[in-house]
């Protein structure tokens, strides 16, 4: 009795995740699945007809914007990479007391809201704000030059945002590194560049690839920059889909490109996964 | 290890059975008007009733259960209403709303206002979830512009109102905003304000006057142009650019004003298709001009930016009645009445023109908006006086709008997927 109980410990603490993630993440995604394969209207009601037709247009309708989205979020990871990874490895090779405080600097944004950080970029990137609006005063922009609802808008929002979701698995995997090993390198006439490429960087791939995905999944199905900071020409997925669910009241095509989307990213990471996962293999 | 997988292979039984289930769910939560006419006031409520003191004349009887069966209406001193931004007189220092502390101190109900609304269909597709599933939607009163309240009363979404609790109304409502195509009878609905949807624009940025919406797709003004994310707004007025009245348009039409802005769209002539923020984007000049509403703009001009102008377009432009509802199932049904009846006091109404700037359904406003600039006048404020002066004249539409402003078209369900097909595809480039 005892011994069955014990090899049942490890379930009973996974109950509670368990629980959870089937009420809020299964159960939400079935009912999802269930609703792209409706046909329907509000007056009449939505029925299950099955219609995974309704896939095959959706793609074919918006995929510009698909492609879209996942091009800015590949930008957008890319670029948080290299901004991020400089500051992470300052803060935990070169932060010594002041590690904790610059931690604290990075997630620092996080007390404001997202939306309202959105917002303080459109007022400072305003045409004639106080940016722009004294840089063209000066003469030293052309007087119709702007920022916002342009593709640099959007990208930059969602870089600003998403940074910190970047710099902080670099940083704990960066800070696990023992400094003994790069020195070792160096002991055996490893030259910085060569120590940092075989023993740094290799180390802290598992920091690389944690936060590209906590930059590329949420940026894919961001809708907040593109709606504040952008125009009709930089319009990602996730404003269709917000969009075709609250104002157009088509659920079945909402839920079908939210499902889409999903497995777009799932396809992705797995390449990913795959791609970094086999380097950490041969070089580990 | 085999015995997990099995559990997981029940589980998996089990959610699928679920999907079943859910599925019917939402099958079963098509909005047949069945559930709301239920929590809705019984019949005797809606006016043909001579003696207004019977139990029956109450809809409380038949939505809050609990309360003895007394025919006196008792509010429950709470009240949530959800409004649209910049829609409200608002007092500058403190933030507070002014006429609704005073509302309160008058009858002694909370007033939870909340610029909750940006846009007819975002708020609907919101709260549209829990009217189909017959739940309190969390508000007393929501406004909502005309061809909206249509589309809700057909659905059963939205409470009969007891006039006999809206003394207020029956005697100052201004005939021509009363009793609107929408609401014959304003049986679910009274009107907040009204408006009309035009042009919006700053001269010294446009560098002349508009007057027609060509006007917006002119290449000169490329990248600085605002359209609305309201489909009928920008499609019934680029509609009546074409020549067509919006309420006899065809699908046709609809496909060519379409690809007329669609042109346009393409060469990159619109900054964004903005809801309520275009007026952030016009008052600091982002955009050079706009689809506009009417009361922004003169809003806009006494406290955001003196430049601008509002003009309806020669082609034509939208009267839009903007309307208080009580959602079905609401909570605080008599304290929603009340408020609502409390707009329709002349001085109530006449503080909230005054600030807002737009046509107001209320008899009397013009003359006492004219009385408060002539009493500023005396009291040597002529900069004030001069604002008022400007408000009375715009709180009621002048002989030349009424002739040149539309109503929008019923549409019916096909018929509104197919013209928000086509203007996904035009504002999702």
């Amino acid at each position: 009795m005892a011994r069955r109980l014990r090899r049942l410990t490890p379930y009973l603490f996974l109950l509670p995740g368990g629980l959870w993630l089937f009420i809020f993440f299964v159960l939400p995604m079935l009912v999802m699945a269930s609703v792209s394969l409706q046909e329907g209207s509000l007056g009449e009601g939505f029925r299950l007809t099955w219609n995974f037709g309704v896939y095959a247009e959706v793609i074919n309708d918006w995929s510009p914007q698909f492609i879209r989205s996942v091009l800015y979020a590949l930008i957008v990871t890319g670029l948080t990479l290299a901004i991020g990874f400089p500051i992470a490895y300052t803060i935990a090779f070169r932060g010594g007391r002041a590690k904790n405080i610059l931690l604290l600097l990075v997630i620092l944004p996080f007390f404001t809201a997202f939306i309202i950080r959105t917002l303080a970029w459109k007022l400072i990137l305003a045409d004639n704000g106080f940016v722009l609006g004294a840089a063209k005063d000066m003469g030293l922009l052309a007087p119709n030059f702007q920022v916002l609802a342009t593709p640099l808008a959007v990208v930059s929002g969602l870089t600003y945002n998403f940074l910190p979701f970047m710099i902080l698995p670099l940083y704990v995997a960066l800070e696990k590194i023992d400094p003994h090993l790069v020195e070792a390198a160096t002991d055996l006439y490893a030259s910085r560049t060569q120590a940092f490429l075989r023993v740094t960087l290799p180390l802290a791939m598992p920091g690389v690839f944690a936060g590209s995905l906590l930059v590329f999944i949420p940026t894919v199905g961001d809708f907040i920059n593109a709606a504040i900071l952008g125009s009709r020409d930089t319009t990602m997925i996730g404003n269709i889909i917000q969009r075709l669910f609250l104002n157009t009241n088509a659920y079945p095509e909402a839920s079908a490109l939210g499902f889409v989307l999903m497995a777009a990213v799932l396809v992705l990471v797995a390449i990913y996964a795959r791609a970094v996962g086999a380097r950490e293999l041969t070089v580990g | 290890m085999l015995e997990l997988s099995t559990r997981a292979r029940g589980l998996a039984a089990i959610a699928v059975s679920l999907v079943v289930v859910t599925g019917c769910g939402i099958a079963g939560q098509s909005p047949s008007p069945a559930p709301t006419p239920a929590a809705s006031p019984t019949p005797a409520a809606t006016g043909t009733d001579t003696a207004s003191s019977g139990p029956t004349a109450t809809p409380t009887a038949a939505v809050t259960p609990t309360s003895e069966p007394t025919p006196v209406p008792t509010p429950a001193g709470q009240l949530d209403f959800a409004n649209w931004p910049l829609y409200i007189d608002i007092d500058e220092e403190s933030g507070g709303y002014p006429t609704l502390d005073q509302f309160t101190a008058e009858s002694g109900i909370n007033v939870n206002y909340v610029e909750a609304i940006n846009d007819n269909e975002e708020f609907f597709g919101r709260i549209q979830p829990d009217l189909a599933a017959g739940h309190s939607t969390g508000w007393d009163i929501i406004v909502m512009t005309d061809w909206m309240i249509e589309r809700m009363i057909r659905l059963g979404y939205l409470q009969e109102l007891d006039h006999s609790m809206l003394g207020n109304f029956e005697s100052n409502a201004q005939p021509y905003f009363a009793n609107g195509w929408f609401d014959p009878g304003n049986v679910y609905s009274l009107p907040w304000q009204s408006g009309i949807v035009g042009i919006g624009y700053n001269p010294t940025l446009t560098g002349r006057e508009i007057t027609t919406f060509d006007d917006l797709l002119d290449p000169e003004f490329a990248g600085r142009v605002g359209m609305f994310s309201e489909m009928r707004d920008t499609m019934s007025l680029a509609l009546l650019s074409i020549g067509v009245v919006p309420e006899e348009a065809t699908i046709a039409d609809v496909q060519a004003a379409q690809a007329k802005l669609l042109e346009a769209a393409q060469r990159g002539q619109f900054r964004a298709f903005y809801g309520n923020d275009y007026y952030d984007a016009l008052a600091a000049g982002d955009v050079a001009l706009t689809i506009a509403w009417s009361g922004d703009v003169s809003q806009m001009k006494l406290y955001d930016n003196p430049d601008v102008e509002f003009v309806v377009p020669e082609t034509g432009g939208m009267l839009f009645v903007d309307n208080m509802a009580i959602p079905a199932n609401a909570e605080h049904p008599i304290d929603a009445h009340m408020m609502m009846d409390f707009w329709y006091d002349l001085q109530s109404a006449t503080t909230l023109t005054e600030y807002i700037g737009y046509f107001s359904p209320v008899n009397g406003v013009r003359d006492l908006v004219l009385q408060h600039a002539q009493e500023a006048r005396d009291d040597g404020d002529s900069e004030w006086a001069d604002a008022l002066e400007v408000i009375a004249e715009t709180s009621y539409p002048s002989a030349d709008q009424l002739d040149n402003i539309y109503t929008y078209k019923i549409l019916g369900e096909e018929e509104e997927r197919q013209w928000n097909d086509l203007f996904n595809a035009l504002i999702s480039g």
